[in-house]
């Protein structure tokens, strides 16, 4: 196993695990307070359509995710989304990592193809989350 | 059904997807959305936002572990997604302009005719040893892989690379104008054309859809589609299941995994024709 992918192996394991817990933390959070207050949270039936999906928070840009997490305890459904992002963003740092190895290596090709995969990457995250 | 118990099933449909996913290159879209929708009861959108994070999330297990076994190419991978991720760009911004109808009778029939030559490659293990292709030697797409079934190092390299790329433009060119994944033709292209072991093209193609999936997800997110109740679930239990599924894909045979795949190849070929003839939306 070469050098990058060793990093990219770890990287997307790394990733893929943090997100996840981040997401487990949030869903856990959100049952706990479901019965406490004794509204549980009925997945199927805020599954089952988007105007039902709507009585749970959905976080959907960067800012939003900020606003969500600066209170205490933080928002659940933003602690969600906070693993979801990391979870988008996962195979992005995995080329990112693969840069820096290729350029330990001085391997110029692949520094150029991955620099034009984290651009083209980085244009789609960033264009569709926005701020 | 409480939401534990419908939390815990759906986790556990997951992880299904996720080690098929890992074996066979694909996301799990094509098995979890209408799992999701028909068993669960998850509205489509909900569905499709809870299928593209799966694909990232079946990369990121099941790269993760092909790459440490060595059965991922991660040169042959960025290479070729250079081609998907340009080609589903291009597919974004010419919405509208190509008639998709046109394109899904196009790739149908692209798909029928790789069906056919799947059928007749079902028995053959490892492909012959070709000439290597001038621009394989340039970008060292050349690897070697531990084969656990047969007992020995399997080398290989890579053929028609300027054919399979130009393959992968138009994969990521489909996902781009039509959303969906394209997990099947990577793995077509390189198992029939650019002449790879099934099991190299499979484990390469995991770790090329995380990046194709990656540059359209925030698109899903933006629009509130990726519901954290549905999200959670879906991604740990693709996440175990794909990272698992590498562990088994090493005491399969090439043409197991081939023969698992056909069925795929099939339904996709034949859902395209018709979509392309109208007949299905």
């Amino acid at each position: 196993m070469s050098g990058a992918e060793r990093v990219v192996s770890r990287i997307l394991l790394a990733g893929g695990l943090l997100a996840v817990a981040l997401m487990l933390a949030g869903l856990l959070q959100l049952e706990v307070r479901a019965t406490r207050t004794a509204h549980p949270l009925d997945v199927a039936h805020a599954a089952a359509n988007r105007a039902a999906g709507r009585s749970v928070d959905v976080f959907v840009s960067l800012a939003q995710i900020g606003r969500g997490l600066s209170g205490w305890p933080p928002s659940p459904a933003a602690v969600i989304a906070t693993g979801i992002v990391v979870l988008l963003a996962t195979p992005a740092a995995a080329v990112l990592a693969a840069l820096a190895a290729f350029a330990g290596a001085g391997d110029r090709r692949y520094v150029a193809i991955c620099a034009a995969l984290v651009v083209a990457l980085a244009c789609g995250f960033f264009l569709n989350l926005g701020g | 059904m409480s939401d534990l118990i419908f939390l815990f099933t759906m986790l556990t449909a997951a992880a299904g997807a996720g080690v098929l996913g890992a074996i066979l290159g694909l996301g799990g879209g094509i098995l979890l959305v209408p799992v999701l929708t028909l068993f669960f009861g998850v509205s489509l959108p909900y569905a499709m936002g809870a299928s593209i994070l799966s694909v990232i999330a079946t990369s990121c297990g099941a790269a993760a572990g092909h790459l440490a076994s060595g059965l991922a190419n991660i040169r042959l991978g960025l290479f070729l997604a250079l081609a998907t991720v340009a080609g589903a760009l291009t597919g974004a911004a010419l919405v509208g302009v190509v008639p998709p109808r046109a394109l899904q009778m196009l790739f149908g029939l692209a798909l029928a005719y790789s069906a056919f030559t799947t059928i007749r490659q079902l028995r053959v293990e490892l492909p012959e040893s070709l000439a290597a292709d001038p621009l394989a030697q340039r970008f060292s797409l050349e690897g070697v892989y531990y084969d656990r079934v047969l007992g020995r190092d399997v080398a290989y390299q890579a053929v028609h690379v300027g054919r399979g790329a130009a393959v992968m433009f138009g994969a990521g060119l489909l996902s781009g104008l039509l959303g969906i994944g394209s997990g099947a033709f990577k793995v077509l292209a390189m198992d029939t054309l650019m002449r790879l072991p099934m099991k190299v093209s499979t484990a390469t193609s995991n770790f090329m859809i995380g990046l194709t999936a990656a540059a359209s997800a925030g698109v899903y997110f933006g629009r509130g589609d990726i519901h954290p109740m549905i999200a959670t679930p879906v991604a740990l239990g693709v996440l175990l299941g794909s990272y698992g599924g590498t562990r088994l894909i090493g005491h399969l045979r090439n043409t197991t995994v081939r023969a698992l795949f056909l069925p795929i190849v099939l339904y996709l070929a034949g859902a395209m024709l018709l979509r392309g003839l109208g007949v299905l939306r």
